[in-house]
């Protein structure tokens, strides 16, 4: 259940989306710096953003406003976006 | 959505949810393969430049002119030019248009950007040949038949000249811009570029701020236009490159910015992201002015529906688009034309649309 993930748990399950759709390398979901800043360092734009997006709203049912990319600077700060707007399941 | 149960995509839509997953809709072969097709270039990052003040013509309603852009002094020197270029690549620009007032009177400079970011377009009149070691998309600009051509821009025999210039040249893709008063001629002008082989595209003509002439659209030229441009991709299917999505997108009532929300810094205060963040427009002295800062400057936004600006405004909403499987299908197909008109050695798909596609959260065509 979402509500049930732990915030490690999600970085690693961001940091595989992020993997597969930028196609990144020499990188795994355990060794992707939770904190590495996606926009300068890994290069990320507004496109691949908005892939993550869609992908993220299909993994963990959540719906990112085109208004907040700029706060999903790492993958930390993408977890903890996750993890507050997900859909909380009974 | 009903085309994709009859493929069997095997997607359920449930009332109240989101009726589609992303990966369900990319996973429909025909979307996947434009999809994967199109991704590839999502590397393009673009900034503009104005080349020189000086034009060979003078036309009725030209952006250049308007504002204080022609003010500024020119910089003709290739050192500083390729310094610029130089550091545009270190900031990461991958994409350069080269533009007002006309970049063909100006061949060493662009030669120069051409050696530093070998992606780009430049947008130009044709009446002067741009030699073809500058490997650049070209845009050449009409604007209706010899006769209009002659009144609102003072050049005799101008789309010959321009074919001449350009014939069998696969850089060229001459565009057409819709006034409210040439949307008659387009068909004797696509009829001569088809014979000659050459690629066709649609601009519409936005309004400089302050201009209030008679090329500005209303609702009537709006509507003529959006069926006319159908009527010519469905009879120049291989020579006019444009989608029905374009056409919704461009003939709307509603401009660009009030359809898609326009990211260019003009109109977009964040600079973290995207176009707001990386986007500049530099004028011949080499500066650039944040707060004025799109591909066609001094435009009025509320009436922009130019097709440089579509070609960002549309394809960076990509994730209003990734709702639904028709939208999609649509939006793919607009980011398809974009990449085959700006970009040298894209070739452009099928659509997959034959159907006008409302814009998200609008209908097709507004009042």
């Amino acid at each position: 259940m979402q509500q049930e993930l732990t915030t490690e748990e999600t970085i690693e399950g961001v940091a595989k989306i992020i993997i597969d759709e930028l196609k990144l390398e020499d990188v795994t979901p355990q060794t992707f710096d939770p904190d590495l800043d996606l926009i300068d360092e890994v290069g990320v734009d507004s496109m691949d953003l908005a892939t993550v997006a869609l992908v993220l709203q299909d993994e963990y049912g959540v719906s990112i406003d085109e208004d907040d990319y700029p706060k999903l600077k790492s993958l930390r700060l993408i977890a903890e976006y996750v993890l507050a707007h997900a859909p909380v399941k009974s | 959505m009903a085309e994709f149960d009859r493929q069997g995509a095997g997607v359920r839509e449930t009332p109240g949810v989101q009726a589609w997953k992303f990966s369900d809709i990319i996973a429909v072969p025909e979307i996947r393969e434009k999809w994967e097709k199109v991704r590839k270039h999502f590397f393009l990052r673009e900034s503009t430049y104005d080349m020189t003040r000086r034009c060979n013509i003078d036309c009725e309603g030209c952006y250049y002119y308007q504002g204080d852009k022609a003010a500024v002094p020119e910089n003709r020197n290739p050192d500083q030019w390729r310094q610029l270029m130089r550091h545009e690549k270190d900031r990461g620009i991958t994409y350069v248009v080269l533009a007002g007032a006309e970049p063909s009177l100006v061949p060493e400079l662009c030669r120069v950007c051409f050696e530093e970011i070998p992606l780009g377009c430049i947008a130009t009149n044709g009446i002067k040949r741009i030699d073809s070691t500058v490997d650049y998309q070209i845009h050449i600009s009409v604007w209706g038949n010899d006769e209009t051509s002659r009144r609102l821009r003072g050049a005799k025999n101008m789309l010959k000249r321009q074919i001449d210039n350009y014939l069998n040249d696969s850089r060229a893709v001459f565009v057409y811009t819709f006034t409210r008063d040439n949307i008659d001629e387009v068909d004797e002008v696509a009829d001569l570029l088809a014979k000659n082989n050459c690629r066709l595209t649609f601009n519409m003509f936005s309004a400089p701020v302050g201009y209030s002439g008679g090329l500005c659209h209303d609702t009537a030229s709006l509507k003529k236009t959006r069926e006319t441009m159908q009527r010519i991709c469905n009879q120049y299917p291989d020579h006019a490159c444009f989608s029905r999505y374009n056409i919704v997108a461009h003939t709307h009532m509603l401009g660009l910015h009030e359809l898609f929300s326009c990211p260019y810094p003009r109109a977009n205060p964040s600079t973290d992201i995207g176009l707001g963040r990386s986007f500049r427009q530099y004028r011949t002295d080499l500066s650039w002015d944040r707060s004025a800062a799109c591909c066609v400057p001094d435009t009025d936004c509320s009436d922009c529906r130019h097709y440089a600006a579509g070609s960002a405004v549309v394809t960076s909403r990509m994730f209003r688009h990734g709702k639904d499987p028709d939208l999609f299908k649509a939006w793919l197909d607009y980011v398809d034309v974009y990449l085959a008109v700006w970009v040298r050695g894209y070739e452009k798909s099928p659509d997959l649309c034959a159907d006008l596609i409302a814009p998200p959260g609008h209908d097709v065509f507004e009042k």
